[in-house]
């Protein structure tokens, strides 16, 4: 049985097959990159860029396999790095013990999200989430004691670094060692979303999206689940986020809140599938890398309007997505 | 100091009245979100300010080719709007999102993300009344918004066109029963809302600094003002306008500009958590 | 023994009464008709019965519990449950896991699917006949397994009173006698039956009662062949076009 064959798949077992197929290709290709591109630098930072945005598409399409569509998830990824980098930076904490705390805050806020919209569905959620994410973003931008406002907080500490014994290694020090840690964290990521998706939950949050009513009559609280939902998407994002912060050790909330993070991991997770669990990751390791390496030369100016056009594309033509409409014909 | 603030707040409502009729017009109708629409406002704008930078036209003339280029590329994007299927309202939020970044990318692509303003010194002269001042800009602004709100009102309440657009707004279904070609409706919908854009465009570059990713902000004032009038009021956009830049204004008063931003985005939020059918609660939903 | 009791249940939209204080019980082991004409109450009853709407006044009682205003999923795990009128598949779906979802959410909660839930599930799509079909999606099936899938949904939650919403409208005679097939045999399974029947094609030849609304308010009840003979109903019925068909 490879890792996808599962019979226990709560999605049609038709195209598991696929899905094995492109994750085992997808993780020796990965596991072996520093290796294939001779440690370029240049080439490892964009990968490990797409894996970060991979995490987010992963993270995003927790909330949106229960049918809401979010076009503000930047709120929950700026609220995660300013928290771990503030905790990290100003009081000294080992960022081991920061990164999931910026987790629980960004789920936190994930909770107001839920009682300011509970009553709201489709696209009326949508556009508040749009609205939402204002809020984080002024209150970082004007909280000049704690986060720098606009100026944004720099010397952030980097990823954590690991002992065993004698062995250690610290994840910051060097771009491959940050490659692998966030390419650890997004498999740990898809394990989790793997096992959620399968499980009786992801049952319930894709008979939620389809039918609401009915899911209530067969005994499913939809706006319980609708919530878990959102509290681990949230938090997941969260988390993120935080890697993202020490990763780069510099962010001001124009950035982190920024159209930037709230539209690329949902068009990943639309134009990959909405409906699949690989989906997602599949659409960011190939679109970003694509779009900087081919597209950002060409344009340094513009070049995202790639991601525009397929989302575009998406919409119109394969609303299952590139990698729903390939499992479906496989 | 509060007079100043109303003026201003007043002044400031009318310009947003202008930029969201379009939007309004085009989801009341269409039932479609643009979601592209401040990226439209922008390039109208970017096409008025290359007419004058560049070519040194009187700024007057620009207006007729902002909103004969903006009516072009929205009837383009009437097309791809009408390939939608249900639920219309979510489908044309998420294409339009992607339009809003193929747009905002073109205009960073064509005319860089350096800001830009069409300095009109007429425009900061004013009138020094008792108790405040009054620039032209603000005069031109009050103006020129309630002659198109006037002009719409006549169109929509005196025509029977706009009893057409009026009944498609309410029920599309009847309305297509009644023989109206709601189709036609539909186009004419992005028509007017691309000349009202077209219209609101090279004005936000007289007051506003022109760069690609300040689309964002416009769209969502228009949302904003949209959702609290209600679908099909026309008289709640007005109320819905000036309510907001008398908001922002005394925002910005009494806690500083920096939280001005804010503002919309909590007003759209109570908005949506409170009243999703519009002030009044007789828009529908 | 009461299986279920309304006491005086009411429901205003707006100042106007949907419902007017209606006294009814069903009793275990029945299959009951709930028949009327159009804007009768009847769905609006389904809908009060089931948690999806609030009672203006008056009290529900499920075997004896007072259930007025809980929500439909508390509602259902209690032990009611119900189809609607125009069937809401979840059309991305497995006809399989539209069915699981009701097995494993109806009663209580867990995180795996166990094989017996799964095995139920096929044995459900096996009861109504559609279980060649359990790995279409549940949007490509026809109108009539639709119907039945969404009977199976229904009776995974192990209901022991069904709520069957216009379970036959459009049917042809011989999908009728299929309809009335499964309806028996639903009641073999031990679950108490509420069937909502506008055109009367079914309720006739199957209910032990008849239960009639009109205009929001109960104006018999009865026999089925008493009912329908009942004056109050005829002149209910009349005026709409309606065939009466003998099979």
């Amino acid at each position: 049985m490879s890792f996808f064959a599962s019979k226990n798949t709560k999605f049609r077992t038709q195209g598991l097959k696929f899905d094995s197929v492109g994750f085992v290709t997808g993780f020796l290709l990965l596991t072996l990159l520093p290796v294939l591109v001779q440690s370029n630098n240049y080439i490892l930072q964009v990968f490990t860029h797409a894996l970060l945005l991979a995490n987010l598409a992963l993270a995003w399409n927790i909330l949106g396999v229960s049918g809401s569509i979010s076009l503000g998830h930047a709120a929950f990824f700026g609220a995660g790095a300013y928290c771990s980098a503030v905790l990290s930076l100003e009081y000294g904490f080992s960022s081991w013990f920061t990164i999931p705390l910026a987790g629980l805050l960004a789920a936190g806020l994930g909770l107001i999200m839920d009682l300011i919209c509970l009553r709201l569905r489709g696209a009326y959620f949508a556009l508040a989430t749009l609205a939402f994410v204002e809020i984080p973003r002024v209150i970082t931008d004007n909280w000049d004691e704690l986060t720098h406002g606009s100026l944004g907080l720099v010397g952030v500490p980097g990823l954590p670094s690991l002992s065993l014994g004698t062995w250690s290694v610290d994840f910051g020090s060097s771009i491959t060692a940050s490659y692998y840690f966030v390419f650890a964290y997004s498999l740990v990521l898809l394990g989790l979303v793997r096992f959620l998706f399968n499980s009786n939950l992801g049952l319930a949050f894709q008979a939620i999206r389809e039918e609401e009513i009915a899911a209530e009559a067969v005994g499913i609280p939809a706006n319980r689940y609708r919530l878990l939902s959102l509290l681990l998407s949230a938090y997941f994002t969260g988390v993120t986020g935080a890697c993202y912060a020490h990763l780069v050790r510099y962010i001001e909330p124009g950035l982190v809140y920024g159209l930037h993070f709230s539209a690329i991991p949902m068009i990943f997770a639309i134009c990959g599938g909405r409906f699949t669990i690989l989906g997602p990751a599949m659409a960011a390791l190939i679109i970003y890398p694509l779009n900087q390496f081919v597209f950002h030369p060409l344009l340094p100016a513009g070049h995202e309007f790639l991601y525009g056009v397929v989302l575009i594309l998406t919409v119109l033509f394969l609303p299952a997505g590139f990698w729903g409409s390939l499992r479906k014909v496989s | 100091m509060w007079t100043t603030a109303v003026v201003s707040g007043i002044s400031l409502g009318s310009f947003y009245i202008l930029m969201a009729l379009g939007f309004a017009l085009i989801f009341g109708v269409t039932r479609n979100f643009n979601l592209a629409h401040g990226e439209l406002v922008v390039f109208a704008g970017y096409v008025s300010y290359w007419l004058w930078k560049v070519f040194a036209w009187p700024f007057v003339l620009t207006f007729p080719v902002a909103i004969l280029a903006t009516l072009l590329i929205c009837l383009g994007l009437q097309r791809l709007f009408a390939r939608l299927c249900e639920p219309l309202e979510l489908n044309s939020i998420v294409l339009s999102f992607g339009l809003a970044i193929l747009i905002q990318n073109s205009m960073l692509f064509w005319f860089s993300g350096d800001y830009r303003l069409i300095r009109i010194p007429t425009l900061s002269r004013g009138l020094r009344l008792p108790g405040f001042y009054l620039s032209y800009g603000q005069l031109t602004l009050l103006f020129l918004s309630l002659t198109v709100i006037a002009i719409l009102y006549i169109l929509m309440y005196r025509t029977y066109l706009g009893k057409a657009l009026r009944a498609t707004i309410q029920d599309k279904e009847a309305a297509a029963q009644a023989g109206i070609n709601v189709a036609v409706m539909g186009t004419l919908a992005f028509c007017l809302g691309a000349i009202l854009i077209g219209l609101a465009g090279p004005l936000y570059g007289c007051i506003h600094y022109l760069y690609p990713s300040t689309g964002h902000q416009i769209t969502l004032l228009a949302i904003t003002i949209t959702i609290f009038a209600g679908v099909g009021r026309l008289g709640g956009i007005i109320l819905a306008g000036w309510i907001l830049g008398l908001a922002e204004s005394f925002a910005v008063i009494l806690y500083g500009s920096s939280w001005r931003e804010m503002v919309a985005a909590v007003l759209l939020l109570a908005l949506l958590a409170f009243k999703p059918r519009g002030i009044l609660g007789k828009g529908e939903q | 023994m009461t299986v279920l009791q309304l006491k005086e249940l009411s429901k205003t939209f707006n100042g106007i009464y949907a419902l007017s204080n209606i006294d009814f019980t069903i009793n275990e082991g029945e299959i009951v008709g709930l028949v009327g004409p159009n804007g009768a109450g009847k769905t609006t009853l389904f809908n009060l019965i089931s948690g999806r709407l609030r009672p203006s006044s008056g009290k529900i009682l499920f075997e004896g519990k007072d259930i007025t205003g809980f929500k439909p999923h508390a509602v259902c795990k209690l032990g009611i449950s119900r189809t609607f009128q125009s069937s809401r598949p979840f059309s991305r779906m497995s006809t399989l896991h539209n069915v699981l979802a009701g097995q494993v959410f109806g009663k209580g909660f867990s995180l795996h699917t166990r094989p017996e839930d799964e095995q139920m599930a096929h044995e459900l799509l096996d009861v109504v006949g559609i279980a060649h079909k359990a790995e279409t999606l549940a949007a490509n099936l026809t109108l009539s397994e639709q119907r039945r899938m969404d009977l199976a949904r229904a009776l995974a939650t192990r209901p022991k009173l069904l709520l069957l919403d216009e379970v036959a409208a459009g049917f042809s005679p011989v999908l009728v006698k299929q309809a009335i097939k499964l309806i028996n045999r639903v009641r073999e399974r031990g679950v108490t039956l509420l069937i909502i029947d506008h055109f009367l094609n079914l309720s006739q030849k199957v209910a032990d009662r008849l239960l009639a609304l009109d205009h929001g308010e109960k104006i018999a009840e009865g026999p089925p062949n008493i009912v329908m003979k009942n004056r109050e109903v005829l002149r209910a019925y009349l005026g709409m076009r309606y065939q009466n068909e003998e099979y």
